[in-house]
């Protein structure tokens, strides 16, 4: 018997069109499934066929699949049921044991068939076009065969016997759906427990399990060894297979194979009901039928109200919500984490988790109740009863429609009420109202929106539920797809973009209008969308797509007729309003655009990369903002000094690449001729009719003007900010070739046809040394600036503030920088409150003024900031040098990047990065505290050392910096503080070092590797002081800055080249006794 | 509400109707029901009920206004099956029978006059609407009960009639209200309005089927079957319900029920393989046979024999034996005797014809 049911099972399945649909699915996504899986993930020198890679594709792929094992697994017994076949099937002289096992095996092997496109998918996927073969390693097809039997296989088993006994046990569709989704919750809590190894033990899925099996392999073993199937990955296969039995166990002893008890109870009610009346009269009542539209209206409403209850009310929607909730309060712990600090729960940290955390749930949600709505009166066989009333068949599609919305409403309604909660048990009461409804109804619900009418629209055109459902995923994928392709254009982007990041300062910015318009243009194409359901759903017996497409014209009423010209009115109008503000208005950039750009300015320009230009020695600005109108002028005059021994015939003058940006009235106060050949570029060359000899000099005014374009979509940016502008020299014209133009990544260089490395030629190398930053247009500027700014707000420009004064209701201010700076300012601007101290230098009592701007309600921290500054500048003048400036300011500035960074007297610090984090005293570190020490440290390792242009750079900057902020860590926090600070450290470094693309270069040569100069470099460095003793490391720094210094080093001034770690280990060396000197060689070089 | 005058006799066979769901769970039961199924399927088993007297009622008045008129309709299948071959028939008000085994065509041919379906070619014309081009209009006069259909489990009656009733345009709260009651009285159900469908026996839910087909007081009225599963009280009220209101609608039913068809409708049609083989009134369709109908109880293995040589109509069970209907000119002797001819006869000898 158990062989029949088993090969009923099968055949039965093999007949099915959803067998042949997942496979290839499964197929399809598995050929970009490592894409898919690790996109944007650097996977540094592991290889995307290493065993590792192909693992973890292989087990997040399953995980993300687990709905296809519960479509397959969980309709087995359902079947039976949905097709009233039971009554034939269990008074059959069946046992339960055969009729279970039976079915069980049948779908499980079909599930194997199915799964098997997992295999197949990935290892052709080694062969499609998007791989490169520098990624790969010889094919091992024994790697995919293997891993599949030990990753994939268990978790299919699993996930088999589960799904199997809740399919069976609930008899409903909705949980079949659903109950991947709580095997996903599962995974999600397994991420919150701390014992990395039950964590390992625990995960459903085996991802974490296979992360830890490879922990401590280096990325060659990674390359070769396969993935054991011993330790934690087998005590986590066991673990949850034995779940999987004793769900099974539990399953089938609860299993009845007689009918259901329930209806007898009921059948023996009614009968009792039922035999005593006789009445005949059929009173009929009079009544009118409604035909007016406000009929309609009710009706919709009605129609909309039945379907919302009719998914609220199930279990497993309920269910979802208090999953939701559960994976939100586990989640929200680390939430808008700096460095191993967690932030105040502010709203948008919460809305942007939340956001993340809830897409998949919306995603399931929507695909399988999209479909139930669809067919919720074919599945009860209500259709035609539902066919013949006089519905209109718009009205009953907008109703489905708008019966989910609701349930979508439900949801981020209580989304809500969980934020809000985790807020308040955080004890945090600064609700944000606004940005939880922008970031739940302005972007999540039209998204949600849109993609609820596609799969209608993909139910209705196919007519079948699981092509319909599968077309959906399929459709969502290719928007993913899509977007990295590079189609951005709103217009045609499903959907549209996504919101920027809320900042407390700066709001969405500017694009909230324009997000709007893209948004309602979406929306009406979905109303269309609707329409065309409409016409085309069946309705009655005719249900192929033929037939239902002849009769279109007829169920196209007039008022469907009408409904559908306005709309194509609105639809062509808010296009061609959309198309002229961003192609016309402003110009529009698409990413291949941009990069051929890009590769056709280093191809043509970079012949000039190491023309010998005047340096830039004087900078007067006179800046007007205008942050209400988004519009700046500026006027400038720089003073150009040619510091080569030769003369300089021609100034390569660069203008900031920008639409928005106009650079005018360049004047120059001799005589010249202008070559406009590569105005494409921004790039103008000025020919001197009387070349500029050595040590001459040559003043250039010029205008340059900002306006932002009205209406674009623009996120905010680095730049001018309705509050929150900032602006650096980088914003004004350079002179010369400018690097940062040039394509970054290897792969699109190479497909540009560009060296994938940049190779500096031995005889240039010479050149590099002379500069100090890789943009060099100058070595120290005399800087000073008058610029204004809106009566709300206030300007901060390096310098001493020698006049401040308002006219004609505007700011105005005057900035003076003392000393010569080096050519590297910041001007921000922005409605900002101020703290202010001040710091004395013990040795001669000089006051240097201490000032935090901040936003309004960013107080959290500043005490830790101030104290910081006090004490790294105690630090560093004791121990270094005296602070060069007499103020130093923190400047806050909104959340469209989270960094803090250094200028001439200004440390422009992100909203995020340390004014919202909630550091706990008794388990963080202080990273307010050290993040200020580290940029106060740049102060001197950037401000007053400059290092050479060539590999090692950042360790003389930012490696120093981190020691320097160690050293003042260490002076004012206990031990077990640092401790916790360089474990961190390791930590980060190891898990970066994993992902990185090249070999590790020594600290000393290092290059753009921040896990080598920022994370290596503090621990490497904190060694070496702990072994030679932090004051002979200071000795050797205090020389290094005494002979080195941009201002008067002794070693400085009789070169034109900066120092590189050469020279700093240098002094090392001299202060490390020689039992030690080995050190200097294994930790830096 | 009573209403003694209404009351039916009905005298029931002795023996307790079949009931699917009170079987047992054993495999001999269960082929029973399996051969009961094929032979209703077949049409070879019939609750006949002797002597049914359904009171007298007015034939419809005929008007033109709400008149139906299928000319020429015809529908094939995408399997190639012809469901309906040039069918023509004019339905007057009053109510209207369809006979014919199953797989003949009567529920393809009912759901295009529901709207539910195109046909190839011909016309439906209702009063002064053309069905096929007027869906909407049609369905605003139109109650239609399909012959298999689902409710959802877990809403009660009340609420989805009331439902139903507002998406068939009765937005008027209160008159709604008053009509759905109504017909949760009238069908019975108005004690169990509450419960969830889920829990209803197949007779509940038939009678479900039926208040929901009447809520608007439809002028255009088509039953597929719709006495399937209900016991034959049940469907002695149901029948009674549909004579009152056929006398303003036209009501189209079909059924397996051959005498049912007799008592009921004032005019009916046969079909076969979709093609309509005979039309007209029961009666006049009856006289047609008189006098030509003998009845036989035969052995078993005597039905070869029997079937070879006279024009066997129908066989039944009694006891075990089987009693064969004949139709012949000329009495036949041999042991048959002769009865009056019932419309089951009428049915069977023309669908002996057609095939």
């Amino acid at each position: 018997m158990i062989t029949e049911i088993y090969k009923f099972e099968i055949q039965y399945r093999l007949k099915r069109p959803e067998t042949y649909i997942f496979f290839l699915f499964i197929f399809l996504f598995a050929l970009g499934g490592v894409e898919f899986i690790f996109e944007g993930k650097s996977l540094g020198l592991v290889k995307k066929n290493a065993p590792i890679v192909v693992a973890k594709t292989m087990a997040a792929i399953t995980g993300i699949l687990m709905m296809i094992v519960s479509l397959v697994m969980g309709t087995a017994v359902l079947r039976d049921f949905k097709f009233d076949f039971q009554a034939l099937m269990f008074v059959n002289p069946i046992n339960k044991k055969d009729y279970l096992l039976g079915k069980f095996l049948g779908s499980f092997t079909v599930l194997l068939f199915i799964f098997s496109g997992l295999l197949w998918g990935m290892i052709l996927g080694e062969y499609m076009p998007w791989r490169h073969p520098d990624d790969l390693l010889p094919f091992q097809l024994k790697t995919y065969i293997y891993t599949f039997l030990t990753i994939v296989l268990p978790g299919l088993f699993f996930g088999s016997i589960l799904f199997f006994v809740t399919g069976a046990l609930s008899r409903s569709m909705m949980v079949i759906y659903t109950q991947g989704i709580f095997l996903f919750v599962v995974f999600i809590l397994t991420k919150a427990i701390s014992n990395e190894y039950l964590q390992a033990v625990l995960d459903p899925f085996s991802l974490t399990t296979t992360s830890r099996m490879v922990d401590l392999w280096t990325p060659e073993e990674k390359n070769v060894r396969l993935i054991p199937f011993s330790g934690v990955l087998l005590v986590n296969k066991i673990f949850w297979l034995a779940v999987g039995f004793l769900t099974g166990w539990i399953g089938y002893k609860k299993f009845d194979l007689v009918l259901n008890h329930r209806k007898k109870v009921k059948n023996k009610k009614e009968e009792v009901l039922t035999n005593d009346d006789d009445n005949f009269v059929f009173r009929k009542p009079e009544i009118t039928l409604g035909t007016h539209f406000s009929d309609r209206v009710t009706q919709l409403f009605h129609l909309s109200w039945f379907y919302f209850i009719s998914i609220f009310k199930q279990v497993s929607f309920l269910a979802i919500l208090v999953c939701g909730g559960i994976i939100i309060m586990i989640n929200s712990i680390n939430l808008g984490t700096v460095h191993g600090v967690d932030s105040f729960p502010k709203t948008y940290f919460i809305i942007a988790e939340l956001q993340e955390m809830s897409l998949y749930f919306f995603l399931i949600i929507l695909v399988f109740y999209a479909g139930e709505i669809i067919w919720k009166e074919r599945d009860v066989k209500f259709d035609l009863i539902f066919a013949a009333t006089p519905i209109p068949d718009f009205t009953q599609v907008f109703a489905k429609f708008l019966g989910l919305s609701l349930i979508y409403l439900t949801l981020l309604v209580s989304l809500i009420f969980y934020g809000v909660s985790f807020q308040t048990l955080s004890g945090f009461y600064e609700y944000d109202w606004l940005v939880y409804a922008g970031g739940f109804f302005l972007e999540l619900f039209p998204f949600l929106l849109l993609f609820t009418i596609v799969a209608f629209f993909f139910q209705v055109m196919t007519n079948r539920k699981y092509v319909g459902f599968i077309l959906t995923l399929a459709f969502f994928v290719a928007t993913v797809l899509v977007q990295a392709l590079g189609v951005d254009h709103d217009l045609f982007l499903f959907g549209g973009k996504t919101l920027p990041s809320y900042s407390d300062m700066n709001g969405y910015g500017e694009v909230l209008s324009y997000f709007l318009l893209v948004k309602f243009y979406w929306l009406i194409f979905g109303m269309l969308l609707l329409i065309i359901c409409s016409i085309l759903m069946t309705r009655g017996t005719e249900t192929t797509l033929k037939k239902r497409w002849d009769f279109i014209a007829q169920r196209f009423t007039p008022s469907l007729k009408k409904m559908t010209a306005v709309l194509s009115m609105i639809f062509i109008g808010t296009a061609s309003f959309i198309f002229y503000q961003t192609n016309i208005e402003n110009e529009y950039w698409s990413l291949n655009r941009k990069q051929t750009f890009r590769a056709d300015y280093e191809k043509t320009l970079s012949k000039w990369e190491y023309l010998p230009q005047p340096k830039i020695t004087d900078v007067e600005l006179n800046l007007d903002l205008f942050p209400n109108k988004k519009e700046y002028f500026l006027t400038g005059e720089f003073l150009l000094t040619n510091k080569t021994e030769s003369p300089i015939k021609e100034i390569h003058l660069q203008k900031l690449l920008d639409d928005q940006v106009k650079l005018e009235n360049i004047i120059f106060n001799t005589p010249i001729t202008i070559n406009n050949s590569y105005e494409k570029f921004g790039y103008t060359i000025y020919t001197l009719k009387k070349p500029l000899t050595k040590g001459d000099t040559l003043k250039m005014n010029f205008t340059q003007t900002y306006k932002a374009k009205s209406f674009s979509g623009e996120k905010p940016r680095k730049g001018l900010n309705k509050n929150g502008t900032f602006l650096t020299n980088d914003d004004f014209p350079t002179f010369g070739y400018n690097r940062k133009y040039e394509l970054e990544d290897p792969r699109t260089r190479a497909a540009y046809d560009l060296p994938a490395e940049k190779i500096i030629l031995p005889e240039n190398q010479k050149i590099e040394e002379t500069r100090g930053r890789s943009i060099s247009d100058a070595d120290l500027i005399n800087f000073s600036i008058t610029t204004s700014t809106s009566s709300d707000q206030q300007v901060i420009a390096p310098g001493t503030l020698e006049k401040k004064w308002t006219a004609d209701n505007r700011n105005y201010f005057t900035y003076k920088m003392e000393i010569p700076m080096i050519n590297f300012y910041s001007i921000l601007s922005g409605k900002y409150q101020v703290q202010k101290d001040e710091w004395l230098f013990k040795t001669d009592s000089t006051r240097t003024d201490l000032e935090i701007y901040y936003h309004q309600g960013h107080e959290y921290n500043l005490d830790r900031m101030m104290a910081s500054m006090k004490a790294s500048l105690n630090y560093y003048s004791r121990h270094f040098s005296p602070y060069q400036y007499n103020h130093l300011r923190i400047v806050e500035f909104p959340r469209f990047a989270d960094f803090a960074q250094s200028f001439p007297g200004t440390i422009p610090f992100s909203e995020s990065i340390g004014f919202v984090l909630d550091i706990n005293d008794e388990k963080d570190v202080d990273m307010v505290f050290y993040i200020t020490a580290h940029e106060t440290a740049h102060q001197w390792w950037g401000m007053q050392i400059e290092a050479a242009n060539v590999p090692g750079r950042n360790m003389i900057l930012e490696s120093l910096a981190q020691y320097s902020a160690l050293m003042v860590m260490k002076e004012n926090f206990p031990d077990h503080k640092i401790q916790q600070f360089l474990d961190l450290q390791l930590e980060n470094y190891l898990e970066k070092r994993n992902k990185a693309t090249k070999e590790e270069p020594p600290l000393a040569q290092v290059e753009k590797q921040d896990y080598i100069y920022y994370e290596k470099g503090a621990i490497n460095f904190y060694t070496f002081q702990e072994s030679i003793g932090a004051k002979n490391v200071n000795r050797a720094l205090c020389q290094f800055i005494q002979d080195w210094n941009n201002q008067n080093g002794v070693l400085k001034k009789q070169t034109d080249r900066y120092p590189k770690t050469d020279d700093l280990l240098g002094y090392f060396r001299e202060v490390t006794p020689d039992s030690l000197q080995y050190l200097i060689t294994e930790l830096f070089e | 509400m009573k209403s003694p005058h209404n009351r039916l006799f009905v005298v029931y066979p002795k023996t307790k109707p079949f009931d699917p769901n009170n079987l047992q769970t054993d495999f001999k039961a269960f082929k029973f029901v399996l051969k009961y199924r094929l032979l209703v399927g077949l049409n070879l088993v019939y609750f006949t009920f002797e002597g049914s007297k359904l009171a007298n009622r007015p034939t419809g008045k005929l008007k033109n206004m709400n008149h139906l008129k299928i000319t020429n309709l015809s529908k094939i299948y995408p399997n190639g099956v012809k469901a309906l071959q040039q069918v023509s028939l004019d339905i007057p008000v009053g109510m209207f029978g369809l006979l014919g085994p199953n797989g003949a065509g009567k529920s393809t041919l009912m759901r295009t006059i529901a709207t539910l379906q195109e046909p190839d070619e011909g016309i439906i014309q209702f009063g002064e609407f053309n069905t096929a081009e007027n869906k909407m209009e049609i369905r605003k006069i139109l109650g239609y009960l399909p012959q298999q259909y689902g409710l959802y489990p877990k809403v009660s009656a009340e609420v989805l009639l009331n439902h139903l009733a507002v998406l068939k345009g009765l937005t008027n709260k209160q008159e709604r209200k008053e009509m759905v009651a109504a017909l949760l009285e009238k069908t019975n159900l108005y004690r169990v309005r509450k419960q969830n469908l889920g829990g209803f026996s197949g007779g509940m839910k038939q009678r479900f089927g039926i208040a929901q087909a009447l809520l608007t007081n439809p002028k255009l009225l088509i039953v597929d079957e719709p006495t399937a599963g209900l016991d034959p009280g049940e469907r002695n009220r149901f029948y009674n319900i549909l004579s009152e209101i056929s006398e303003q609608t036209v009501v189209i039913l079909s059924s397996h029920i051959v005498d049912d068809i007799k008592e009921l409708c004032t005019n009916m049609a046969i079909i076969n393989r979709g093609q309509v083989i005979l039309s007209g009134k029961p009666q006049t369709l009856l006289k047609e046979l008189e006098g030509k109908i003998y009845q036989k109880t035969i052995q078993k293995e005597e039905r070869s024999n029997y079937h070879h040589h006279y024009q066997v109509l129908s066989e039944k069970l009694f006891l075990g034996n089987p009693i064969i209907n004949i139709l012949s000119e000329t009495p036949p002797a041999n042991g048959f005797t002769q009865v009056p001819a019932t419309l089951e006869d009428v049915y069977f000898s023309n669908i002996e014809k057609n095939n």
